[in-house]
C-alpha cells in the first residue's frame, strides 16, 4: 500500500432520542424529572388553578355588569361577584379626577400632543431626533400646563405658550420634510426661496422659524381657556402628571448631581453629597410633609405656593436623589481608560462626558432607571396622604359614594390593572431598548 | 532643530511616594526612543505625563520647544502633536470604528464628516484592517483592536506618537501584526515613544533605548550598545532575566 493519508469522513449525526426533544421531552426534562419534581408540579398546577378560578368567578363569572347602585349589586350576587356598574359609574373621575367635564377634552389634546410629539422619534429617516427629544422635555411643559390649567394671558405667559406651540410645529414640519425630502424644515424652506450660499440659508431658516412663531403667537393669544385650578386635578390624570414631571425631571438632574459629587471642585462636591444623602436618608412620605405642611411657615407671609406643586417638588428633589445615586455607579463602571483615551485625543472635560462616558453609563443604567421610574410612578400614590386626589385616593372615593357605599375592593383591583399595565409598558420597553442599543456592542 | 520632547527635572509624587526622581530625557524630531524597565520603574508614569495625563510637580515637558503649564485650555493644542497608544486599547465601545476614528476629527477639529471619514479610511487601509470600518470595537480580535487604535490616534496628525505598552495585553500571534505596524510607521520618520518589553522591536527599530528603575533614568544607549554592553549590574540583570 502506498503511504497516502487515511480520508477522515465524519459519520451522519443521528436523530435525538423522541423521549428527549419536543412537548413531550421538555414536559419530562423541566416538570416530571423525579418523584418529588412531578408533585410540587401538580400542587403548583392545583395552586393556580384555585386562585386563577377564584379571581375569574368573582371578577367575570359571578360578576355584575348593570346595577343602579350597590344594594341591587349585593341583593344579585351578595360577595361573591364584583359590582362594575360602580366603577364604570365612576370612570371618567378616576381618569380625570373633578376636572370639569366640559373641559375634559383639554386633557385629551395635551396628552394627544404629547403623544403626536413624541411620534418622530420612533419614524425613520428623521434625523433630527436629539432635537425632537430636547424640545419636546424643554418646551412641551409650557404648552400642556396652559392646555391643563389654562387662565388669563400675561405676555410672558403667552409667549411661552406660543414657544410651546411652536416647537411642536416645528417638530413635524421638520420630520416630515426630512421624511419626504430629507432636508430640516429651515433648510427646505431656504432650498424653496432659493439660497445662494449657507449663510443665507441659515438666516432664511431662522427667518422661517421666526414667521412660525409670530404666527403660533397670533393664535395662541387667541385661545381662552376657562382656568382650571390644581384642586380639580385628579384620578390618573394627576398620576400622570406628577410622575411624569418627577421622571423629565428626574434624570437629568440625577446626572447633574451625579457628575457633581465625583467632582474635583469640594463646594460642589459637598453640596451634592449632602443634597443626596439627605434625600436619600428621609422617607418620600417625610418629605411631602414637610413640605406641604412646613415649608408655608418658612416662606415669607403672603407668598403662596400651590399644594400640588409643593408635591411635585418634594417628588422631584426625591427621584433625582435616587438616581444621582444610580447615575454614579453607572459612571463608576466605566473604565478610566475611556476618560483617558478621550483626553489623549483632545476632548475636553464636558465632551468627552457627554459623548464617551455617559453613553455608555447611561446604557448599563437602562434597567435600574425604568426600575426607578417604575418606583416613583407607583410612589406618586403617596401624595393621597397631603390630600391631592390621585388614582389612589380617587378609587377610595368611590367606596364613599352614597350609592356605592363600601364598594373599595372593585374600584382597587381596576387601578391595580391600570397600574400594572403602565408599569408593564414601562418595562418591556426598557428591556427592547436595551436589546437594540446592546446590538453588535457585545462580547 | 529643536528637540521633540524635553523633560528637564521632572518629578511626580503619589502622595509620599516618588514615581519619578528628577528626569532629564530629550527626545530628538524623528527619533524612536524604547523604554524599558521592571514593573514600577515609572516608565508608564512618565510617558503620560508627557501627554498630561498624569500632571507631574516639579520640573518642565517641553513638546517642540513649547512648555507645558498644566492650564489644560493652554496645554490642549501643545498636546494635540502627541498621539497615544494604550495597553488596554481603550476604543469607544459604542461606536464602530469609523467612529472611533472620525469622533475626533468631528469634535476637536470641527471636520465635516466626509473628510473625517477620508482621512478614517486611508490611517484604516494603513493599519490593514478597512474592512472592518463597520463593525464595533468588541468584535475584533485583540491585535485588530489596538491596530484600530493606532489609526485612530493617528487621524489627528500627531507628530509624536507615545505607546504605552501597546503589546502587553496580546496574544503572541497577535503581538506580530501590531509590531508591523509600529516598524512601518517607524520608517516614516515619526517621533516615536515607545514603552515596551519587545526587545526584538527594540533592537530593530529603535535609535536608543532607555532603561528606567525606581523612577530614574538608569542608562540609555543605542540599541546595538545597549544590549551588547550594557554598563549597570541592574541593566545586566534586566536583560538577563527577559531575553
Amino acid at each position: 500500500m502506498s503511504d497516502a493519508p487515511l480520508v477522515f469522513a465524519p459519520r451522519p449525526a443521528d436523530p435525538p432520542p423522541p423521549s428527549t426533544i419536543g412537548v413531550v421531552g421538555w414536559m419530562r426534562a423541566n416538570l416530571f424529572s423525579s418523584v418529588p419534581n412531578a408533585i410540587l408540579t401538580f400542587l403548583g398546577i392545583y395552586i393556580f388553578y384555585v386562585v386563577v378560578s377564584a379571581i375569574v368567578n368573582w371578577a367575570l363569572v359571578n360578576a355584575v355588569w348593570e346595577a343602579e347602585n350597590r344594594r341591587q349589586c349585593l341583593d344579585m350576587v351578595g360577595r361573591s361577584g364584583a359590582c362594575w356598574p360602580g366603577v364604570a359609574a365612576w370612570i371618567p373621575n378616576l381618569i380625570y379626577g373633578l376636572y370639569p367635564k366640559d373641559q375634559v377634552w383639554r386633557i385629551n389634546t395635551g396628552f394627544l400632543i404629547l403623544i403626536a410629539w413624541a411620534v418622530p422619534l420612533w419614524l425613520p429617516r428623521v434625523r433630527s431626533k436629539v432635537a425632537i427629544g430636547l424640545s419636546l422635555v424643554l418646551a412641551y411643559p409650557f404648552l400642556a400646563s396652559y392646555f391643563f390649567h389654562g387662565g388669563q394671558q400675561t405676555l410672558v405667559w403667552t409667549a411661552l405658550i406660543a414657544l410651546g406651540a411652536t416647537a411642536f410645529a416645528w417638530t413635524w414640519l421638520t420630520s416630515l420634510a426630512e421624511m419626504r425630502f430629507g432636508l430640516g424644515f429651515g433648510p427646505l424652506v431656504a432650498r424653496l426661496f432659493g439660497a445662494a450660499d449657507d449663510e443665507r440659508a441659515r438666516r432664511i431658516g431662522w427667518g422661517a422659524l421666526a414667521a412660525l412663531y409670530v404666527l403660533t403667537f397670533v393664535i395662541v393669544s387667541q385661545l381662552d381657556f376657562v382656568e382650571v385650578q390644581t384642586r380639580f386635578w385628579g384620578g390618573l390624570f394627576l398620576t400622570l402628571v406628577i410622575s411624569g414631571i418627577g421622571i423629565a425631571f428626574s434624570l437629568p438632574a440625577g446626572v447633574v448631581l451625579a457628575l457633581g459629587r465625583r467632582s474635583e471642585m469640594p463646594l460642589i462636591r459637598v453640596f451634592c453629597v449632602t443634597f443626596i444623602e439627605l434625600f436619600r436618608s428621609v422617607p418620600l412620605i417625610t418629605i411631602l410633609f414637610m413640605f406641604n405642611t412646613m415649608l408655608p411657615l418658612f416662606l415669607p407671609e403672603g407668598v403662596e405656593v400651590n399644594r400640588l406643586l409643593r408635591a411635585i417638588v418634594a417628588v422631584c428633589l426625591f427621584a433625582s436623589a435616587y438616581m444621582a445615586e444610580i447615575v454614579r455607579g453607572g459612571l463608576q463602571a466605566i473604565p478610566k481608560g475611556q476618560y483617558e483615551a478621550a483626553a489623549a485625543m483632545g476632548l475636553g472635560f464636558w465632551q468627552s462626558t457627554s459623548l464617551i462616558i455617559l453613553p455608555q453609563a447611561l446604557r448599563i443604567m437602562i434597567p435600574s432607571i425604568v426600575g426607578n421610574f417604575i418606583g416613583l410612578f407607583k410612589d406618586t400614590t403617596l401624595v393621597s396622604i397631603i390630600g391631592l386626589f390621585d388614582l389612589l385616593s380617587m378609587s377610595r372615593a368611590v367606596g364613599e359614594d352614597t350609592r356605592w357605599l363600601g364598594l373599595f375592593i372593585e374600584p382597587f383591583f381596576f387601578i391595580t390593572l391600570i397600574y400594572f399595565v403602565f408599569c408593564f409598558l414601562m418595562s418591556q420597553y426598557s428591556l427592547n431598548l436595551e436589546r437594540r442599543l446592546g446590538e453588535g456592542q457585545r462580547r | 532643530m529643536s528637540a521633540a520632547i524635553e523633560l528637564v527635572g521632572v518629578s511626580k509624587w503619589y502622595g509620599g511616594f516618588q514615581a519619578l526622581k528628577g528626569l532629564d530625557l530629550t527626545v530628538a524630531e524623528g527619533e524612536r526612543v524604547v523604554v524599558c524597565g521592571p514593573s514600577g520603574s515609572g516608565k508608564s508614569t512618565m510617558i503620560r505625563c508627557i501627554n498630561q495625563l498624569e500632571r507631574h510637580q516639579k520640573g518642565d515637558i517641553r513638546i517642540h520647544g513649547q512648555a507645558l503649564t498644566g492650564e489644560p485650555k493652554r496645554d490642549a493644542p501643545i498636546l494635540r502633536e502627541t498621539g497615544m497608544v494604550f495597553q488596554s486599547f481603550n476604543l469607544f465601545p459604542h461606536m464602530t470604528v469609523l467612529e472611533n476614528c472620525t469622533f475626533a476629527l468631528s469634535w476637536v477639529k470641527q471636520m465635516p464628516l466626509a473628510e473625517a471619514e477620508a482621512i478614517a479610511m486611508s490611517h484604516l487601509e494603513r493599519v490593514r484592517i478597512p474592512e472592518q470600518a463597520k463593525k464595533y470595537p468588541l468584535q475584533l480580535s485583540g491585535g485588530q483592536q489596538q491596530r484600530v487604535a493606532i489609526a485612530r490616534a493617528l487621524c489627528m496628525a500627531p507628530r509624536i506618537m507615545l505607546f504605552d505598552e501597546p503589546t502587553s495585553a496580546l496574544d503572541p500571534e497577535m503581538i506580530k501584526e501590531v509590531l508591523e505596524v509600529m516598524v512601518e510607521l517607524a520608517g516614516t520618520g515619526m517621533t516615536m515613544v515607545v514603552v515596551t518589553h519587545e526587545m526584538g522591536f527594540a533592537r530593530t527599530v529603535a535609535d536608543r533605548v532607555v532603561f528606567m528603575d525606581q523612577g530614574e533614568i538608569v542608562e540609555q544607549a543605542a540599541p546595538e550598545v545597549f544590549f551588547s554592553a550594557p554598563r549597570y549590574d541592574r541593566t545586566r540583570l534586566f536583560l538577563s532575566q527577559i531575553l
